[in-house]
C-alpha cells in the first residue's frame, strides 16, 4: 500500500491529505482532518450515518475511498452554516426538534439538503422515499419528516440563495 | 470554590460527598445526577426541573450527567427511572438553594422574607431586585440536602410542563458535539479488538480460553504498530491510527481452538422451555388450580418473541488512559457506576480509583456493547501506558451485543360464569442476565458460568380485576448473551397479556375495549383506556370485522399497559393504551401500520415536546421489533453482522403517530421512556386479527408467517416455498484429468520437447529509440500485461498474482528486467517465443492461463516494441511462486500435447474487405487485447472456442465476461459509441460498469490513443449483430416478499435503488441492465456479491462492498436467484425452476 496524496476542497477550504489506495474517505474525515459531523455506523453504505455531498451530490462517505475525491469540493455537516448562522435545513431540524440521540442526524441533514435541491417542494410521500436509506434507531423519523417539510419553507422564503 | 463564589447544596453519600446543583457568582447553575441521557434527551427535562426549582431561565443551568467523579452512585439509567426517582433529590436541592437565595435577598432588600419572590434569576421585592449572581458573588457557601425541603406547588410551574427545545439539539446539528467516538484526547493511540470465533456467547468452558496462538511478528512491521497486547481470550492490536489498527488486526494470523456448536434457536418455542430454568412464583392470589375448572370458556395459549438487536446506529466506542493506575476512562455507558465496579475488578483496584467520565454516545436501548468496549481500552491503556481509543466495528458490535433476549409466554385462563374473568395463569421464560462485561468473561477475570437474573417479572401481572391467579416467571441464564432491552421483559409479556385479552373477549363476543375496562378498576388506567379509545376512533366490535378492498384487509387493534419495572412486585412508569390502524396484504402477506394513537398518562409531565418525541420513538422502533426484527443464528453464533441480515423499519414505512398527553400535573412525574412500547405487539396483532380473522402469537409477523397463517386459516397449504436449490455445477471439468493423462500416453512420443534458449543479458534500455518504447508501452497496455503480473497490493509487473483455473492455480512471472527472477537474461528470440509458442526460455511449457494463444497474433515491430518496453522497467527481484495445479496438468509436458491441439500460431491476418480502422480494431483485440481470453467459452481442455462460440461469453476466475458476439450484445444496447465510452472511461450510461478485473482492463487502455480504442470499439460493434434494435429493460417482477427480498432493502437498495437518484455512491448502471444477471450461470452475480468491487482509482467508477463475511453461501444463493427473478424475469432462473416466483 504506497500512500498517496489527495486533493480537494473541504467546506471551501483547500485540503492534501495522505491516503492509500484502499483507505476509505470517512476514516481520512474523522481521522486526521478530525471531523466530528459524518458518523461511522455500519461501512457498508447501510445506514446514512457518514453522508456528506461531493460535488453536491449525496455520497456515503464509508464506501467512497479518499483517493476518488481528488479534486471534488466537498462538504460536511460543518460546512453547512454561513455567516449568517444555521443552514436552513439546519434551522428546521432544531425547530422540529428532529433527533433524540442525534447519530444519524449528519445523515438526516445532508440527505435533506441533497433531496430539497433536487426537488424544492416535494410531497411528504417524496420525502419518505427520499429518506429512506438512512437509518434512525430512536423513531424520530415523524420529526424528521415534518424537519424536511419546514426546510422546503425556509428554502422557499430564502429564494434558495441558501443551497450549498 | 469557583473564582467568582458559589453556593452548592450537597449531599454525603456511602461512596461520598456530591453536589446535587449549585450557582456561581455568574449566576449560573450546575446540576449533577448520577444518570445519564441515552439519547432521549432527559438531560434537558432535568435541566427545566432545576430551572423551575431555582427560577432560572432554562439556558443558565447546565446539567452534568453520569460522571462518576461528581456524581452520585444513583444505579444505571434503566426502567424510565431518571425523572421518576434519581431527579427527586435534585428537585429538592434545587428547592433548597432557590429557599436560600431568597432569604439572603431578602436580606439584602432589607425586605420580609415571606415579602419576596424569585423569577427569572433574581430576588424581587416591590420595585427593587438583586441577581443571584450578586448573591451568589464572593460566596462560598455549601448546605447539606434538607431532604423536608418543600418543593414547588405545580400550579406554580412555569418552565415545567412547557415544550422546551433540547439542550444540546444545536450543537449537535452543526457537527459541534463530541460524542464518545468523537472524543480526542492529547497522546491517544487506537485499538482495533480481535473478537473469538465464539460470538455473542458468555458461559461455557471454552470462553476465555481458546485462544491457542497469534503470531505478532507477522504484522510488527507493518506501519503505525505499537503491540499486540493478549490476555487469555482478549486479543488487540494497538497503532497510531485506528486505520492502521484495524489494518494490523486484520493481518494477525491467529489461531483460535473451535468452539462448540451454539444451542439450536431455530425454534425458540421449544428451546427456550427445554433450557434449565427455575420456577418463581410472583402473584397466587386466589386459587387458580380449583377456578379454571370453573370457567366456561377456557383458553390456552403460547406467545414467543425472538431475539433483538439494540442495533445502535453507532457503535460502541470508549478512551482509557491509565494515568498511573488511577484510571480515566470516558465511556458512553448506560451505568457508570456499575461498570466503574467492572473496571475494578478487571484492573485489579479498587472502584472507587476509576473514574469514569460519561459521554453521550448513539442511543442506546439497553446494554450494548458500551461497556465491554470500556474494558478493553482500559486493558489496552494499561499495557502499554498511552490513552487508547478503541472503536467496535458494526460486524463486533452487531455479534456481541447482549441481545434483547427472547421470551416464551404461556398462559392460561378463562371466564367464568358470571361472564368476568376468572383465572388467569402467565408463565413466562426470559432467558438473560445482566450481561457481565465481556473484557471480565475474556481475560478469565469472572468464570463463565450460566448467570441468571430476575429481570423476566416485569409486567407479568395482567392489570385487570382477576380473582384466581398463578403468575410465574422462570428465571434462566442467557442461551447467548442477552440482556435488557427497551421494554424489557415487559413488552413480550404484555404481547401475551394484551392478545390473551383480545382472544377472550372474541370467545366472549364483547367489545374488546368494553371487556377491558369491565376489569379495570383503577379509575386512572380506566380513563385512560376510555378516552383513548374515544378520541382515537375506536370503532367497537365483536369479532373480526374482515374489511376488504380487493386483496387488501384493513383492522384496527387495541392494547393497553401500565409499564411495571424492577424487581416484583415492582414500580409502575407511565401507562400507554394503542389504538392501530394496519392493511394486510393478503396476497404478500405484508402487513402495513398505517396510523398509530397513544394515550399516556405519565402524572406531570416535565416536557410535553420530549414525552412525545418518546412516544414516536417507541412507536416506529417497537412496530419494527414486532413487524420486522429478528436475530437468527448460525451453529456458533448470531448470524447479522451489519443491517443486511437485520433490517429494521425505515421512513417508507412510518405510520401516522398521534398522541394525547393525559396530564395530571398534581400527581409525581413518572418514566415515559418505555411505556409507548409496551402495548405496541399486542396491538398490532389484535388489528391483524380484526382484518383477517388470524391470530398471530409469534413475532415478529413477517409477509412469509402471515402468509403461512392466512392459508392455514383458508385451509390451503401455505405455497410459494422457495424452489430448492440446485445441485452444483463445475462438473465438467471431472472428466479432465484421465482425458489428458490418456492424451499424454498416446501422444508424448512424438511430441519433441522445446529447448532451452541461452540466457543472454537483453540489450541496454538506451539502445531503443523513444518511439519504439512508446510502442511498447502502448502494446503492453493493450495487452493488459501489469493486470495480471502484478500480485495483489504487490511491485508493478514483479509478478506473482494467483490465477485460478480448474486445473489449479497458476502465478503469474516476473516481467521486469531482473537477471535472476525476471527477464533480464532474455534474448527477444527467447521472449517472442514464449509470447507466440507459450514455451519459456528454459524450454518448459507456459500453462494456457497465460494467453499466448492471443499474443502469436501480435505482429513482430509490436513484439520488438514490447520487448524493448519490458527491458526499461526498473528490475526488482522476485520469484515465482510455484504452480498448484491439479495432476496431470502439473506435468508441464501436458502442455505440450495441448498446443499441438489447440494453438495456431500462425500471425494475424487483416480482411482487406474492410476498413483499416476495423482491422486495426481486430488486430488490437485478436492480439495483444486477447478478448478472448476471458470471453470466450473454453472447452473441458481449457482452451479457447471458437467460430460462433468466440466471444460468446464466460465465467473466468469466478466472474462473468459477458458475450461480445451476437444479438443479445446489441440488444443490450452496444454499439460502437456505448464500446468507447466503456473502454475509456469503463462506464457506457446505463449499459454496463467494469466490474472486477475488467476494470483493471480499462485502466490498462487508459494509456493507449483514443485511435485505437475507437478501433476496437467499432470491431466490437461489429460483432454485436448491427442494426439490432436495443431491447427495453425488462419491466421488474413483483415478487412476494421473503427472506431475499428484505435483505435486498437493507443491504443492497441504498445503492441500487436509491432513495437520492443522484447520490453519487450508488451503483451506476441499473440491475435490469446488469450483464451478470442476465449471464447463463448465477457465479459471476455470486462473486460480485461476495467479493464487491474495487474499481481502478483512474476511472470514474464506483465501489461496492463484498458481503462474503456477512452471508451465508446459501443466502448468497438465494440474493442471486432473486435478482434474477426479479430483474431479468424474461429469462428463466438459473436452476430450472420457472423464472417469475
Amino acid at each position: 500500500m504506497s500512500p498517496q496524496s489527495v486533493s480537494f476542497t473541504l467546506n471551501g477550504r483547500p485540503v492534501t491529505a495522505e491516503t492509500d489506495r484502499h483507505r476509505v474517505f470517512l476514516d481520512l474525515l474523522r481521522g486526521e482532518l478530525g471531523l466530528k459531523g459524518p458518523k461511522y455506523g455500519c461501512g457498508m453504505a447501510q445506514c446514512g450515518a457518514c453522508s456528506i455531498l461531493v460535488d453536491g451530490r449525496p455520497a456515503r462517505a464509508c464506501v467512497l475511498r479518499a483517493a476518488r475525491v481528488e479534486g471534488a469540493d466537498v462538504v460536511t455537516l460543518e460546512g453547512l452554516a454561513g455567516p449568517d448562522g444555521l443552514h436552513p435545513v439546519q434551522q428546521a431540524f432544531v425547530e422540529a426538534q428532529a433527533a433524540q440521540c442525534g447519530y444519524c442526524l449528519n445523515g438526516m441533514v445532508i440527505s435533506a439538503v441533497a433531496l430539497l435541491r433536487a426537488n424544492p417542494r416535494p410531497s411528504r410521500d417524496e420525502i419518505r422515499q427520499g429518506m429512506r436509506d438512512n437509518l434512525c434507531r430512536c423513531g424520530t423519523h415523524q420529526e424528521i419528516i415534518e424537519a424536511v417539510e419546514r426546510a422546503a419553507e425556509l428554502l422557499a422564503a430564502a429564494g434558495g440563495t441558501a443551497h450549498v | 470554590m469557583s473564582e467568582t463564589g458559589l453556593i452548592s447544596v450537597f449531599e454525603d453519600r456511602p461512596e461520598g460527598r456530591f453536589t446535587h446543583v449549585q450557582i456561581d457568582g455568574d449566576g449560573l447553575a450546575t446540576a449533577y445526577n448520577g444518570h445519564v441521557d441515552l439519547g432521549t434527551g432527559v438531560e434537558t427535562a432535568l435541566a427545566q426541573i432545576v430551572a423551575e426549582e431555582l427560577d432560572l431561565p432554562l439556558a443558565r443551568v447546565a446539567m452534568v450527567l453520569g460522571d462518576t467523579a461528581r456524581t452520585p452512585d444513583q444505579g444505571a439509567t434503566i426502567a424510565s427511572e431518571t425523572i421518576q426517582i434519581a431527579a427527586v433529590p435534585l428537585r429538592k436541592a434545587a428547592a433548597q438553594l432557590r429557599h436560600y437565595l431568597a432569604g439572603e435577598g431578602a436580606r439584602r432588600l432589607n425586605a420580609p422574607m415571606d415579602g419576596v419572590e424569585s423569577r427569572d434569576g433574581a430576588i424581587l421585592w416591590k420595585d427593587t431586585a438583586v441577581t443571584y449572581a450578586a448573591l451568589a458573588a464572593g460566596k462560598d457557601v455549601a448546605m447539606r440536602l434538607d431532604d423536608e425541603m418543600p418543593v414547588k406547588d405545580p400550579s406554580a410551574y412555569r418552565i415545567v410542563g412547557t415544550p422546551a427545545g433540547r439542550v444540546d439539539l444545536p450543537a449537535k446539528v452543526q457537527a459541534d458535539f463530541s460524542y464518545i467516538q468523537d472524543l480526542v484526547v492529547a497522546d491517544m493511540v487506537h485499538g482495533h479488538v480481535v473478537r473469538p470465533p465464539y460470538a455473542g456467547r458468555d458461559s461455557g468452558d471454552f470462553i476465555g480460553r481458546s485462544l491457542i496462538s497469534h503470531d505478532e511478528a507477522a504484522v510488527s512491521g507493518l506501519p503505525g504498530f505499537i503491540a499486540v497486547v493478549r490476555e487469555g481470550d482478549f486479543l488487540a492490536v494497538v497503532a497510531e491510527t485506528a486505520h492502521q489498527a484495524q489494518r494490523i488486526a486484520e493481518a494477525l494470523p491467529v489461531n483460535w481452538r473451535m468452539p462448540p456448536p451454539a444451542p439450536d434457536l431455530s425454534d425458540l418455542k421449544h428451546a427456550l422451555k427445554a433450557a434449565p430454568s427455575t420456577p418463581r412464583a410472583l402473584d397466587r392470589s386466589g386459587d387458580f388450580d380449583r377456578a379454571i375448572g370453573e370457567c366456561g370458556i377456557r383458553l390456552d395459549r403460547t406467545y414467543v418473541w425472538p431475539y433483538h438487536l439494540h442495533g445502535s446506529i453507532g457503535p460502541s466506542c470508549a478512551v482509557a488512559d491509565w494515568n498511573g493506575g488511577k484510571p480515566i476512562v470516558w465511556s458512553g455507558t448506560q451505568n457508570p457506576h456499575m461498570l466503574r465496579g467492572d473496571l475494578g475488578l478487571l484492573a485489579g483496584l479498587d472502584p472507587e480509583a476509576v473514574e469514569i467520565r460519561r459521554l453521550q454516545a448513539a442511543g442506546c436501548y439497553g446494554r450494548n456493547c458500551a461497556d465491554d468496549v470500556c474494558g478493553d481500552a482500559l486493558i489496552l491503556a494499561r499495557a502499554i501506558g498511552r490513552p487508547v481509543r478503541v472503536q467496535l466495528t458494526r460486524a463486533q458490535e452487531t455479534l456481541w451485543e447482549p441481545k434483547g433476549a427472547a421470551q416464551l409466554m404461556e398462559v392460561s385462563g378463562g371466564i367464568g360464569g358470571a361472564g368476568d374473568l376468572h383465572a388467569y395463569a402467565l408463565d413466562t421464560w426470559y432467558p438473560s442476565n445482566r450481561g457481565p462485561n465481556l473484557s471480565l468473561l475474556l481475560t478469565g477475570r469472572i468464570s463463565p458460568e450460566p448467570r441468571d437474573s430476575d429481570m423476566g417479572d416485569r409486567t407479568t401481572v395482567p392489570p385487570y380485576r382477576v380473582p384466581n391467579k398463578k403468575i410465574t416467571v422462570h428465571d434462566m441464564a442467557p442461551m447467548v448473551r442477552a440482556a435488557w432491552m427497551r421494554g424489557v421483559s415487559a413488552l413480550p409479556n404484555t404481547f401475551a397479556h394484551e392478545s390473551f385479552m383480545d382472544e377472550l373477549a372474541h370467545e366472549a363476543g364483547e367489545d374488546p375495549v368494553a371487556f377491558r375496562l369491565r376489569h379495570l378498576d383503577d379509575p386512572r388506567a380506566a380513563d385512560l383506556v376510555r378516552r383513548t379509545a374515544a378520541e382515537a376512533g375506536w370503532e367497537e366490535r365483536t369479532g373480526p370485522r374482515f374489511r376488504r378492498e380487493g386483496r387488501m384487509a384493513y383492522g384496527q387493534g387495541f392494547a393497553y399497559a401500565t409499564y411495571v419495572h424492577g424487581t416484583f412486585p415492582g414500580k409502575a412508569a407511565a401507562a400507554a393504551a394503542w389504538v392501530c390502524d394496519v392493511t394486510v396484504d393478503t396476497l404478500t402477506g405484508e402487513v402495513t401500520l398505517t396510523r398509530v394513537f397513544v394515550g399516556q398518562d405519565q402524572g406531570l409531565v416535565i416536557n410535553p415536546d420530549g414525552v412525545r418525541a418518546q412516544i414516536h420513538g417507541n412507536v416506529m422502533q417497537t412496530a419494527s421489533r414486532t413487524l420486522h426484527e429478528e436475530v437468527s443464528f448460525n451453529s456458533l453464533a448470531p448470524a447479522p453482522q451489519s443491517w443486511a441480515n437485520y433490517p429494521i423499519q425505515t421512513f417508507d414505512k412510518l405510520p401516522e403517530i398521534r398522541s394525547m398527553l393525559i396530564e395530571r400535573p398534581e400527581e409525581p412525574a413518572l418514566g415515559v421512556g418505555e411505556s409507548a412500547a409496551v402495548p405496541a405487539a399486542a396491538a398490532i396483532a389484535n388489528a391483524i386479527f380484526d382484518a383477517t380473522g388470524v391470530r398471530l402469537r409469534e413475532a415478529p409477523f413477517t409477509p412469509g408467517k402471515v402468509r403461512a397463517a392466512l392459508a392455514e386459516a383458508a385451509g390451503t397449504p401455505a405455497a410459494l416455498a422457495p424452489p430448492p436449490a440446485a445441485p452444483k455445477a463445475r462438473k465438467r471439468f471431472l472428466g479432465l484429468a484421465g482425458g489428458l493423462a490418456g492424451m499424454l500416453t498416446l501422444g508424448a512420443v512424438g511430441i519433441p520437447m522445446a529447448r532451452s534458449i541461452p540466457p543472454q543479458p537483453a540489450p541496454a534500455a538506451s539502445t531503443f529509440s523513444a518511439e519504439t518504447i512508446e510502442r511498447g508501452r502502448q502494446v503492453f497496455a493493450a495487452g493488459d500485461c501489469a493486470v495480471c503480473h502484478t500480485a495483489e497490493d504487490g511491485i508493478a509487473n514483479a509478478g506473482g498474482r494467483g490465477m485460478e483455473t480448474p486445473f489449479g492455480t497458476v502465478f503469474t512471472t516476473n516481467l521486469t528486467p531482473d537477471p535472476e527472477t525476471g527477464l533480464g537474461l532474455w534474448s527477444f528470440a527467447a521472449f517472442d517465443r514464449a509470447m507466440r509458442k507459450g514455451i519459456s526460455r528454459d524450454g518448459h511449457n507456459l500453462y494456457p492461463a497465460f494467453p499466448y494463444t492471443s499474443f502469436a497474433k501480435i505482429d513482430g515491430a509490436d513484439m520488438q516494441a514490447l520487448y524493448a518496453y519490458l527491458q526499461t522497467l526498473e528490475p526488482v527481484k522476485a520469484e515465482t511462486p510455484a504452480a498448484q495445479m491439479v495432476a496431470p496438468v502439473n506435468l508441464r509436458p501436458v502442455n505440450a500435447v495441448w498446443n499441438t491441439l489447440f494453438h495456431d500460431a500462425s500471425g494475424f491476418t487483416a480482411d482487406p474487405a474492410q476498413s483499416a480502422e476495423w482491422n486495426r480494431g481486430k488486430y488490437l483485440v485478436e492480439a495483444a487485447g486477447h478478448c478472448s481470453a476471458c470471453h470466450s467459452p473454453r472447452n473441458l481442455m481449457g482452451a479457447e472456442a471458437t467460430g460462433a462460440k468466440a466471444l460468446s461469453g464466460a465465467v473466468i476466475d469466478g466472474w462473468y465476461a459477458p458475450a461480445l458476439a451476437g444479438t443479445a450484445t446489441a440488444t443490450r444496447g452496444w454499439d460502437a459509441d456505448a464500446f468507447f465510452a466503456y473502454l475509456r472511461e469503463g462506464h457506457a450510461p446505463g449499459i454496463a460498469s467494469a466490474s472486477g478485473p475488467m476494470g483493471e482492463v480499462v485502466d490498462s487502455l487508459t494509456a493507449l490513443p483514443d485511435a485505437d480504442i475507437r478501433a476496437m470499439s467499432v470491431y466490437l460493434a461489429g460483432l454485436a449483430a448491427p442494426g439490432t434494435a436495443p431491447a427495453p429493460v425488462p419491466a421488474e417482477a413483483a415478487l412476494l416478499p421473503d427472506a431475499s427480498s428484505r435483505l435486498f432493502r437493507a443491504a443492497c437498495s441504498s445503492c441500487h435503488e436509491p432513495g437520492l437518484a443522484d447520490t453519487l455512491t450508488a451503483a451506476q448502471v441499473p440491475l435490469g441492465r446488469s450483464a451478470a444477471i442476465r449471464a447463463p450461470s448465477a457465479e459471476g452475480l455470486k462473486s460480485v456479491i461476495r467479493d464487491g468491487i474495487e474499481a481502478p482509482l483512474s476511472l470514474p467508477l464506483r465501489d461496492m462492498p463484498g458481503f462474503g463475511a456477512e452471508l451465508s453461501e446459501a443466502q448468497i444463493d438465494e440474493l442471486a436467484g432473486y435478482l434474477r427473478a426479479r430483474y431479468a424475469p424474461d429469462l428463466p432462473s438459473w436452476n430450472g425452476t420457472p423464472a417469475a416466483r
